[in-house]
Parts: structure tokens; C-alpha cells; sequence
């Protein structure tokens, strides 16, 4: 049974807006152009109530909302929040599925922190994320993906909901067919004249006549309503490094104090490496010099890193490649590239389908 | 009832329809072939209810009459006579049938000709007239792209889609697609239709290499085949062809090309060191060069070459199924092809680029992620 993790964050574009500007707080606001042509983005939770949607004519929520204030959208501080969010989910778990910007599905089946509960780290990951960029998200957790992802929606905003194994099949018997996740508008209108109201009514119908009404996504159709999914998470990012790194309070002056440091940052590397199961091939010295002034240097052996004594004597090389003399350090990194994982996965390649 | 024949001339006809027989038919008649005497002329029928083939032949006949024979039984018996003329003898109340050659005599058991399912005739009918050079290309260019998959019937088929200007023929198993065009078959009222895959590989093994005509007449749900003595209804597959043109991309602007046979060769060694389930290939295309790799890790097995290629635009780095191209590149006798690319994970097209005047022909493939894409 695997456990699965879908987190949404909460009217995303337009909760950064209102946290980068006091001003919009509590309004009514709409990411996107307001011009004559312009679509809502994304919609904060007041403008919401009026009936602003996602994808509505700027006019129209100009019509629905009169006192709605658009804002331009500025995708550089979504994508850093994006960011900061995914490296939350890195802690707990490598296979993160992101969807967009604001959402991914998170496989916890093993993860990093070896908690048992979904459940407790969806709810870490939300403290988290309210932390650490004082946005709200909501989760939702289950058994698979298309699970998880109804669930996130049950208690939004700024909740989460759990569908247990027991519960999944009554939960997708009641739930209306346009909840459905991957069943749009279009869809929904189908199967409601083919009386198709919920999940039970889907269930009536078998996957060859599912097929034969909407082809291949009625494979999909017949499998989620019996709450089945075996869609894998799979991260499209693979990771090409780990690494550790650390930033002095005082700048290290002297080659025994560079030396003293990289030695514990080699442990927090190994015990990363170890954990992960994770070996290399590259090692890379990172050097961040008082000034901001940044040098990387590597070194590539043909055997696999994997203990301390060849991490050693990698950086004692690399640290002979520049001037040690008279420096100020702030930080100093270690990582390891060209990694066993990236090989494993090379002949795993997925056939892509044509999007008929 | 009686007639005669020549054996080697009966043979040639069955065989030339046998194919549609299969082994466990719906209703056990269907193994049988439908024997129809008229006025001198056998006509002979042989059907899996989706598809029926009917050729004919001149007999030396008295009677009319009508009997279901046994096609296994008469097929080998024929294949292993020499060439003579053999006289067929039928009781038709006990629907026996007796053969005798120069050789001795063969006995079987017939059954009743009224049994054998009526074939549907075409009525309301839409027509257009091609070639068997036409039909032939445009099946052996189509039918290898079909999808094997019951769930979609509509790309079990070759769709045909006639229009004033031309016809498209068109085969996808969502992986490929190959459109096939030709601009001298045209109907001035347009019509489509999907033609399952077993019909099509029948005509393919029975069109006659040298050039005559083939009429084809359809309604919504038969075809109909004529060339020569031989006639073929099948059943049309009654789906929605799935929107081929939308996923046909126009911004390829990625251009590479190079020798056919070249590019094939390499393919064809390379794959042997690809991986078993995915036998993806990685194609690498810097500069003027393409490098062509595969590697199976669990058998440590790897393979490189590479080859001098024309090309314009950025390097670039994708991965395909090697058996894809391998039969793609099979079915064009164009000495160069192009390949048109975007990015590694959009679909890449393969063009010949020399072909008659009278055919395009497109084919698609869908990558296979290599996973150093990000």
C-alpha cells in the first residue's frame, strides 16, 4: 500500500501578491491582465465569493466583482516560493511530482524521515511551508494519486483530508462525476446525459464501454471509480548531486581552519550518501569568499566516492587548485555528482504516447 | 451434381482467399468453403463474418447447385496432386463430396451450403476507382503503424479519408503515425472511412503484383474490393478516427538529413545492444554529425557509431525506439530521409525525400525519454 501526499497551495499567485503587499490583504484580488483580452490567473479567496474564477475573462470578474484589483502577475517571485515549497518536500521524500508551480504529489511510502504517519508529515510540510513563506497550502492524503488529489480539495484552503483504504471506494461512490479529478466540464456534461451523477453511477459501466465512449481515457474513468490508480509519482527531476554545505559566522582565514571545516562537512556528506545510497563519481568544492565572489572546482574519478578517505583526498587536491594564502572564506561546500542513480535509471526510458 | 476442374487452377483461386479462414471460427461452417455452380462458373466463398473473399472460376458443369466444403481438407488434397483435371461428385441429400483424380478418389463430408452465413452486399454505395499499385503502397505504408489494442478499435484500422483533392490514408498506434497521400485518387464527394487491419492484410497478400484496377465501393458499414476474379467485403470499423492532424507538429524546424540505408544499417546494429524492453537508441546530433548509442546496463552491453549527416539548427539530444525507426525507414525506398525535431520530448518527424509525384507521406514518432532531459 503506498501512501501518497497531494499538496495544493491555496490561491497561489494571489496569496504571494497579498503577502508581498500588505495593501491587498483581505481584498479582493486578481492575478492577470485586466486589459480588454486579459483572463483571472488566479483569484484570492475574497474576490472568490463573488464568483471570480481562474480562467474567467478579466471583464467578466471586473462585472462579478466590481471592486476587484488585478495585479500583473510576476512569475519570478512565484517560481522562487516554488522553490522553497519543493525543497520542503525534498527533505521528506526525492519522489515529488510537481503538477505546476503550486502543487505536487509526494510518494511517503519510505521517506527520508522515517515517519510512519502520511498524515503527521502532510502536516509538518504545511507548518512548514507557513513558515517558511507564510502561505497556506492544503493537503490531501491517501493511497494513490487521483486520491490524494480529491482529498487535497475536500477541506481547501488551508486544510488537509485523509481518505484511508477503507474509506476510498464509499468516498468515490458519492462523489459528484465533476469532482472528479481528470474529468472536466466537458466530460461531466457527457456522463451526466448518460445519467452519470457520481462515482456509483460510473461504476455501473464497464471498461470496455467506458473505452469505446471516450476512448482511452476510459481506461483512467473505469480505474478511479473503484478508487484504483496505479499511476507511479515519478519525479521528473532526477537528482544529479548531493552535496553539504556551510556558511562560517567568521570567515575562515587559515588552511588547518579550512581543513577542520571540510572534514565535518564531509561527514554530513557521507551520512547523506549512505542514507540515500547514493555514490558518485565527481567531487565538487564549493568556495564562497568573503566578498560573495564564488569558485567551484572538480575532480572526477573512474571508481565510485564513497568514504571519507577518498572524499579527503579529492578536496586536499582540489584545494591545491588556487590560493589558499591569503583568503577570507564564508562557506565552504562539498557535493558529489555523476551519480549511481543517474546510471540505473539511463535504460528505463518511458515510451511517450501521442495525446490523441 | 458434378464438375470439373483443373486442380493447379482451383488451388491457385483458394489460396488466393484461404487467408480469411480462421482456425476457430464463431460457427464451425466457416471453416468450410462455400462452392456456388451457376451456368458453368464456380463461385467460390470464404468468410470470418467481419471479412468474406469471393473468387471465381470456369467449370465444366451440367448442373447448377450449391455445397460448403471443408477448406483444410481440400486445400492439402489439391496442393499434393499433381496438376490434372479432377472431378468433383456431390450428393446433395447427404452433402458428400467425392473427388477423383488420375490418382484415385478422396471422400469428405460437405455440409448444407445453406447453412454458410450470407455475405452482406453494398447497397447505397459511395465508389472511387485506384490502382493496385495505389492500394498496395498505401497499405504497406500504413498497416505496420496499427494499434494492436481492442480498447481502440478506431486505431486497429487504416483510415481512409477521400476528398476532392486527394486521399489520406492513416495508421496510428499512438506511439507513430504514418499519413500516406495520394493526389491521383480523388472523389468529388468527400468520404471517410477506418478499414480494419485483417482486411487489409488479405488485399495485401492478394492484390496481383502487375497493375490493374481495383473498385472500391462502401457504405457506413461494409467495403467492397473488386480486382480480377476476386472480390472482398469487409466490415468497416464504426469509430471516430482519432484527430491526427492536431498532433502533427508544424515547428519541427530542427532538420536533419541523411542517407537512408546508412542511417538503417547503423540502427539495426546498434539496437542489438539496446535495452530488451525499451530498445531505445539515443540519437546526438552536434553539427554535421550523428551519433547513434545504446547501452543495457544489465548486461553491461554498449554500442556507438557514428555517422555524417546534413543538419540546421541546435544540437540536440533525443531518444527513440529503435524498432520504430527501423521499420519506418523499412517501408521508404527514398535514398535520403529527413528528420524534423523540436525538443526531446515532442514528437520528431521522419520524411522521405525523394518519392513519386504523386504520394507524400509523413511519418511521426514519439520520443523515448532519455532520462538526462530535464
Amino acid at each position: 500500500m503506498r501512501k501518497i501526499i497531494h499538496i495544493d497551495m491555496d490561491a497561489f499567485y494571489a496569496s504571494v501578491e497579498q503577502r508581498d503587499n500588505p495593501e491587498l490583504k483581505g481584498k479582493a484580488v486578481a492575478v492577470g491582465g485586466s486589459s480588454r483580452r486579459g483572463v483571472v490567473a488566479a483569484a484570492s479567496y475574497e474576490a472568490r465569493k463573488f464568483g471570480v474564477r481562474s480562467a474567467m475573462p478579466s471583464k467578466l470578474a471586473a462585472v462579478k466583482c466590481p471592486n476587484i484589483i488585478f495585479i500583473k502577475p510576476r512569475f519570478e517571485a512565484y517560481k522562487e516560493v516554488s522553490q522553497q515549497i519543493r525543497n520542503i518536500f525534498y527533505d521528506y521524500t526525492d519522489l515529488v511530482e510537481p503538477l505546476s508551480l503550486d502543487e505536487a504529489y509526494l510518494d511517503v511510502t519510505t521517506n527520508k524521515k522515517d515517519m510512519p504517519s502520511a498524515t503527521l508529515i502532510a502536516q509538518e510540510i504545511r507548518k512548514r511551508i507557513l513558515e517558511e513563506t507564510q502561505l497556506t497550502a492544503s493537503a490531501g492524503i491517501s493511497i494513490n494519486k487521483f486520491l490524494a488529489k480529491t482529498a487535497s480539495d475536500v477541506n481547501k484552503p488551508n486544510g488537509f483530508f485523509l481518505i484511508t483504504p477503507d474509506d476510498a471506494e464509499k468516498f468515490v461512490e458519492t462523489l459528484p462525476i465533476a469532482r472528479f479529478f481528470g474529468i472536466g466540464k466537458v466530460t461531466a456534461d457527457k456522463m451526466k446525459r448518460m445519467g452519470i451523477q457520481n462515482g456509483a453511477d460510473l461504476k455501473k459501466y464497464t471498461e470496455a464501454d467506458l473505452v469505446s465512449r471516450f476512448g482511452k481515457a476510459g481506461r483512467y474513468y473505469y480505474r478511479i471509480a473503484r478508487g484504483i490508480d496505479e499511476r507511479e509519482v515519478t519525479p521528473n527531476r532526477i537528482r544529479k548531486s548531493l552535496g553539504a554545505e556551510n556558511t562560517f559566522e567568521d570567515d575562515l582565514t587559515s588552511v588547518p581552519e579550512l581543513k577542520e571545516q571540510l572534514k565535518k562537512i564531509t561527514e554530513i556528506l557521507i551520512g547523506r550518501m549512505e542514507k540515500s545510497d547514493t555514490k558518485g563519481k565527481t567531487l565538487t568544492l564549493k568556495v564562497k569568499f568573503h566578498d560573495f565572489q564564488q569558485i567551484t572546482r572538480s575532480k572526477t574519478i573512474t571508481k565510485w566516492i564513497e568514504n571519507e578517505d577518498q572524499i579527503t583526498s579529492l578536496y586536499e587536491e582540489l584545494l591545491g587548485t588556487f590560493d589558499t594564502g591569503d583568503v577570507k572564506i564564508r562557506l565552504l561546500g562539498l557535493s558529489v555528482s555523476n551519480l549511481n542513480h543517474e546510471l540505473k535509471e539511463e535504460p528505463i526510458g518511458q515510451q511517450l504516447t501521442l495525446d490523441f | 451434381m458434378k464438375f470439373i476442374v483443373s486442380s493447379s487452377s482451383l488451388l491457385k483461386q483458394l489460396a488466393s482467399i484461404n487467408g480469411v479462414i480462421t482456425t476457430n471460427p464463431v460457427v464451425p461452417i466457416l471453416e468450410n468453403f462455400l462452392f456456388e455452380i451457376e451456368e458453368g462458373k464456380l463461385t467460390v466463398t470464404a468468410s470470418d463474418l467481419q471479412t468474406s473473399m469471393i473468387t471465381e472460376i470456369e467449370v465444366e458443369s451440367k448442373e447448377n447447385g450449391n455445397i460448403a466444403v471443408p477448406a483444410k481438407i481440400l486445400l492439402e488434397t489439391l496442393k499434393n496432386l499433381p496438376e490434372q483435371p479432377v472431378t468433383f461428385s456431390i450428393d446433395e441429400d447427404t452433402y458428400s463430396v467425392e473427388i477423383s483424380s488420375d490418382n484415385g478418389r478422396y471422400k469428405l463430408a460437405g455440409e448444407n451450403a445453406t447453412d454458410f452465413p450470407k455475405v452482406p452486399t453494398v447497397s447505397d454505395d459511395f465508389s472511387v476507382d485506384m490502382s493496385t499499385e495505389v492500394l498496395s503502397s498505401a497499405i504497406n505504408n500504413t498497416i505496420f503503424a496499427t494499434s494492436n489494442d481492442e480498447l481502440r478499435p478506431a486505431m486497429t484500422g487504416v483510415y481512409m479519408n477521400l476528398t476532392d483533392t486527394n486521399t489520406t490514408f492513416v495508421s496510428t498506434d499512438g506511439h507513430r503515425l504514418i499519413r500516406y497521400r495520394r493526389v491521383d485518387v480523388a472523389s468529388e464527394n468527400g468520404n471517410a472511412i477506418i478499414i480494419p487491419r485483417k482486411a487489409l492484410n488479405l488485399l495485401k497478400s492478394t492484390l496481383p503484383s502487375e497493375n490493374t484496377n481495383v473498385s472500391v465501393e462502401f457504405n457506413v458499414s461494409n467495403a467492397f474490393f473488386r480486382f480480377n476474379n476476386i472480390r472482398m467485403i469487409c466490415r468497416l470499423i464504426d469509430e471516430r478516427f482519432p484527430d491526427y492532424e492536431n498532433v502533427i507538429p508544424v515547428d519541427n524546424t530542427n532538420t536533419m538529413f541523411i542517407d537512408r540505408s546508412e542511417l538503417l544499417s547503423s540502427l539495426k546494429r546498434i539496437a542489438i545492444y539496446a535495452n530488451k524492453t525499451t530498445h531505445q537508441v539515443r540519437l546526438k546530433i552536434t553539427g554535421s554529425e550523428l551519433q547513434i548509442s545504446a547501452e543495457d546496463l544489465d548486461f553491461a552491453n554498449e554500442a556507438n557509431e557514428r555517422l555524417s549527416c546534413e543538419h540546421d539548427g541546435e544540437d540536440i539530444e533525443i531518444g527513440f525506439n529503435a524498432k520504430f525507426l527501423i521499420e519506418m525507414l523499412n517501408n521508404v525506398d527514398s535514398d535520403k530521409v529527413e528528420l524534423r525535431l523540436s525538443e526531446p520530448n515532442k514528437a520528431g518527424l521522419l520524411i522521405p525525400t525523394d518519392k513519386s509525384d504523386n504520394e507524400d507521406i509523413l511519418m511521426l514518432v514519439m520520443p523515448v525519454m532519455l532520462n538526462n532531459y530535464v
